[in-house]
């Protein structure tokens, strides 16, 4: 095997820290840092891989660049505008831990007995895959749930960062020998929809005042 | 046979409009006209390049460029041409609308002259990144594609920058990144099952993946199909994924709306089209999953629009409904059914595209859209009147209009492929949106206006500018209607290029 297997095992599982720490603050500075320190393991992950696929240090880079740069930037200038605590979610803390590990604990369970349920190809039934499709999981479900019971806009802006995290961690552990162009794509749309979404994001704080989503219900069915 | 012929015109067309955006945006904040004018001469410069490739793909030919990165076989040069034959017309009419209504900043200064390169700018981009999509072979790129084109029309959505605007601006980009990304996992999967039997890039073209699908586990291929399904369906509008459409489609700006409406949507249905029915041949009781998904979706979308009383939401969850339609017809899986289905896709975008420029003719005489405020304008607004009620016909399958027709296969096909349950859904949804669209028609063009707010004295009809792209689509509708047959040989050639994979 040409990966470092333990490697990456220990940056992916690193991953689900980072991962309730950025749902889990209630501040949203350190959120953010959360989500910028998980950008910056999959940095590392990208990189161990990259011994396979000289293609993905250019993507590392990318990645670097927009995810552990560029869209904390962003998500920071924007807290500093409207304030660095979060609207009160409606789920309480202790509720949401238990939730990841709920979570947590299932898809690894999932992933290692019944992995060739997913598994594309012969080699992927590997270790190495299994716990990266199993963290994949579990981060891709807390984004998706941070966008579902979060009210603060932001924290929905960085539960979908989450999301774009886990399958770009699936991306590289089930396709390391992607080509520059198609992951050069992927990586720089993360960063402009979060962009606009902030853009957009700071236009609803002006007029309507609050970055609650519970607020935004002029429209319905 | 079909043979491969690379042409410089695969890569023009998105090329067009993309430089086009990118000029009209640099251009127009010197003066407003130029951004204007390259908008309209990029709709253009896409609709000749999509013009010149007909004939080409009609001889047999499938076009290429960038080695086999960029391919358009007659399926492709469907959308194409729809989508750029449908966004001439708009440009037209957003040329004098988009001048209208004056935007003002907090301070109550006029700013529309400011914003309107940066409205044309996105305009055209957004129409590029459509037509890339419809062109590329590529599933990552197709992927990178149609989340392009949420990320190019989100801030046309919010454009208005008023509460709803930016509310509706808000859920288009956060719920369809969430569902596309959901796509983006299917063509990860998908890839990396095809690498084990296809070298390299190739694992990547969907031409050649069609070839391997059957070989790529079953539970594998089960989660790529649903993950598309949800990806691609969350844009094509597919219920229960559509809750972002009526918010978007009815705050856009008219002309944006009529885009979305009639072509995005269309694009994203193409998208599912592509890289479900590869699954087809291996996966027959796929096929009844995608007519449960659109009968469903053609229901829902006909009930909720029976509900609205603002115009364009009702407008918009038609197109949910019109939508289920097309799905279903793609899902019966036969010759007859995918014929229907593409066809439907075409009258709808037409139709569709037309009526969203109809109610934008009414908010631009009014700048009301309500129907429990609106009436009487037919006396006012003959020519807007008569092509609403065109547009209305044809999306309600009424005889000679176009939709009449792509119905009737539909129907003829669910008939043949003998899955009556979804015949009676789909001609009972066709009887609901008759009332819709006729309840609509008769509440703003008969009777008396509702509201003080509208003195049919002061109502004048839609200018010239405005109504000249109106009547073009409802010439369409027509001809469409009368003289289907003009639509023929590359509805055909489409058909057999999707339903040929299986030989039904």
């Amino acid at each position: 095997m040409p990966y470092n297997a333990r490697l990456i095992e220990t940056l992916s599982m690193l991953m689900i820290i980072t991962s309730v720490a950025a749902v889990e603050s209630h501040n949203l500075r350190r959120a953010a840092a959360a989500y910028a320190l998980q950008a910056l393991l999959i940095c590392g992950l990208i990189l161990a891989f990259a011994v396979g696929n000289s293609a993905l240090y250019v993507w590392a880079l990318v990645a670097l660049i927009t995810k552990a740069i560029l869209t904390p930037w962003f998500i920071l200038r924007y807290v500093a505008k409207t304030g660095e605590q979060e609207v009160p979610a409606t789920i309480g803390f202790g509720l949401s831990v238990a939730v990841a590990s709920v979570l947590l604990v299932s898809f690894y369970k999932l992933t290692h007995s019944y992995v060739h349920v997913l598994a594309p190809t012969p080699e992927s039934v590997a270790g190495v895959f299994r716990t990266n499709l199993a963290v994949g999981l579990t981060v891709f479900v807390l984004g998706l749930y941070a966008i579902l019971s979060r009210r603060d806009a932001i924290k929905t802006v960085i539960g979908l960062c989450l999301l774009e995290n886990a399958v770009h961690l699936s991306l590289v552990s089930l396709a390391p020998n992607m080509r520059e162009t198609a992951l050069i794509g992927i990586a720089t749309e993360v960063v402009v929809t979060v962009y606009l979404l902030l853009y957009v994001i700071a236009g609803i704080r002006e007029k309507v005042g609050t970055t609650d989503t519970y607020e935004l219900a002029e429209l319905h069915w | 046979m079909q043979t491969l012929a690379p042409s410089n015109l695969t890569e023009l067309i998105f090329l067009i409009p993309a430089a086009a955006g990118l000029l009209a945006w640099l251009m127009g904040r010197a003066r407003r006209v130029w951004a204007e004018a390259l908008a309209l001469l990029g709709a253009a410069g896409a609709l000749a390049c999509a013009a010149a490739m007909l004939p080409r793909v009609l001889g047999g030919k499938i076009l290429t460029g960038w080695g086999l990165e960029l391919r358009v076989d007659s399926l492709s040069a469907l959308l194409v041409l729809l989508i750029s034959g449908v966004a001439l017309p708009v440009t037209l009419f957003a040329i004098p609308y988009m001048r209208h209504r004056r935007l003002r900043d907090q301070q109550g200064e006029d700013v529309t002259d400011r914003r309107l390169p940066g409205f044309y700018g996105l305009y055209l981009l957004f129409l590029a990144t459509m037509l890339w999509g419809c062109v590329t072979n590529n599933i990552i790129m197709l992927y990178v594609a149609v989340e392009a084109t949420t990320i190019a029309s989100g801030l046309l959505v919010a454009f208005y920058w008023d509460r709803r605007a930016l509310e509706a601006g808000y859920k288009y980009l956060m719920l369809l990144t969430v569902g596309i990304t959901f796509a983006l996992f299917a063509a990860v999967l998908l890839y990396a099952s095809a690498t084990v039997y296809l070298p390299g890039v190739n694992a990547m073209l969907i031409s050649e993946l069609r070839g391997v699908a059957g070989l790529i586990p079953r539970s594998v291929a089960i989660f790529v199909v649903a993950f598309f399904i949800v990806g691609f369906g969350t844009k094509a509008g597919i219920a229960p994924f559509h809750p972002w459409l009526p918010d978007a489609h009815a705050e856009a700006p008219s002309p944006v709306s009529a885009l979305l409406s009639g072509v995005m949507i269309k694009m994203a249905a193409y998208a599912l089209a592509r890289t479900v029915t590869i699954f087809y041949p291996s996966y027959p009781p796929l096929t009844m999953f995608v007519v449960v998904l659109g009968g469903f979706t053609m229901l829902l979308g006909g009930v909720m629009a029976l509900a609205q009383d603002d115009l364009k939401r009702l407008l918009a969850y038609s197109s949910v409904s019109q939508m289920g339609y097309v799905m279903m017809g793609i899902g019966f899986g036969t010759y007859l059914g995918v014929y229907g289905g593409l066809f439907h896709l075409l009258n709808h975008a037409v139709a569709k595209a037309l009526l969203f420029l109809s109610v934008g003719a009414v908010i631009y005489a009014t700048s009301l859209r309500s129907m429990s405020q609106l009436g009487g304008l037919g006396r006012r607004m003959p020519v807007t009147a008569a092509c609403f009620f065109v547009g209305a016909f044809a999306i309600a399958g009424l005889p000679p209009f176009s939709g009449f027709m792509s119905k009737l296969t539909i129907f003829l096909a669910g008939a043949q492929a003998g899955m009556w349950a979804a015949v009676g859904v789909a001609i009972f949804t066709s009887l609901l949106t008759l009332v819709v669209v006729i309840r609509a028609g008769q509440a703003v063009f008969w009777g008396n206006p509702k509201s003080a707010d509208v003195s049919l004295e002061t109502v004048r009809e839609a200018p010239t500018s405005l109504w000249v792209a109106m009547v073009a689509l409802a010439a369409v509708c027509v001809l469409l209607g009368v003289y289907p047959q003009v639509a023929y040989p590359l509805l055909n050639q489409a058909t057999l290029s999707i339903a040929g994979l299986f030989g039904r």
